[in-house]
């Protein structure tokens, strides 16, 4: 796979997943469209804490929601998913930026030990 | 271990000495300065760094709902001062408690542990750094990378969600 993923929107797509209640949600969807009701049912939710964890999932465009009916049924969007379902590939661009960081920091650190010495 | 694919394996070569490239990752003060990804903070890194020791690092970052902690506990496995680092990693509680797949909202018996095994090299002044992150099979010791429950996830919709 050679998607690349930018930075902020894996971080957006895991909180998103970093959720059991949201990880279920999706686990329910993966077996077809439900709406807000048949989603809270197995949760001791109230709906507007399910609509809220919807609303994360489609944010991070897991989720997409119907236009046609008032219900709007909730479908998944797998595309998302698949996007990010190597784990090596949603990792790699997590540590280049890492590392990234790290020769930056380094730089600093180097800077700040020569004006020790020059001071 | 693992198939190639289920590895991120990234080298580097850094501009700095070899004993402070391993101080980046075993003096908590210097990996909080680097490791959160971008928009997140590290406010706790516990490194207990020797064979068998223990590690838990908190990961903080804005989220929809407002700040989101996420718990990374994990153990060393060897500790090569200068050379080589290899410790295990899987999501935790905020006590080190290792979150059970079933925790996860993921099956049973699936793996959630990974490794991150780090070789270092000195180049005259300048360091070779080869990271590697890889999954553990579930029936290795240790067993368990929320990372992997994401695989298992979408290898679960790709299949059932084309019905």
């Amino acid at each position: 796979m050679t998607v690349t993923i930018d930075d902020e929107r894996l971080s957006e797509t895991f909180a998103a997943l970093a959720n059991s209640t949201r990880r279920a949600i999706l686990d329910r969807l993966s077996a077809g469209e439900a709406t807000v009701n048949e989603l809270a049912e197995p949760f001791e939710m109230t709906l507007p804490a399910v609509s809220k964890h919807i609303k994360v999932l489609e944010r991070a465009g897991l989720v997409v929601r119907g236009h046609r009916a008032q219900y709007r049924p909730c479908a998944l969007d797998a595309a998302r998913l698949e996007e990010v379902s190597t784990w090596a590939e949603q990792y790699r661009p997590v540590w280049e930026a890492r590392f990234d960081r790290m020769d930056g920091y380094l730089m600093q650190l180097r800077r700040k030990r020569k004006d020790r010495r020059t001071r | 271990m693992t198939d190639k694919q289920d590895a991120v394996v990234i080298e580097r070569t850094l501009d700095a000495p070899v004993d402070l490239v391993w101080q980046m990752w075993t003096v908590p003060e210097h990996f909080q300065a680097w490791y959160g990804p971008d928009g997140a903070s590290i406010p706790v890194a516990k490194m207990d760094v020797r064979v068998g020791g223990k590690r838990l690092v908190c990961m903080e970052m804005s989220s929809p709902e407002g700040a989101m902690q996420m718990w990374f506990t994990g153990e060393y496995r060897e500790v090569v001062e200068n050379k080589r680092l290899v410790y295990t990693e899987s999501m935790s509680d905020q006590n080190g408690n290792v979150a059970s797949a079933s925790d996860m909202g993921m099956p049973e018996g699936h793996p959630t542990t990974t490794e991150v095994r780090v070789e270092l090299e000195d180049l005259d002044g300048r360091t070779k750094m080869v990271m590697t992150h890889a999954g553990i099979p579930a029936d290795s010791p240790g067993a368990a990378g929320w990372a992997m429950a994401f695989d298992k996830l979408a290898a679960h919709v790709a299949t059932s969600g084309r019905r």
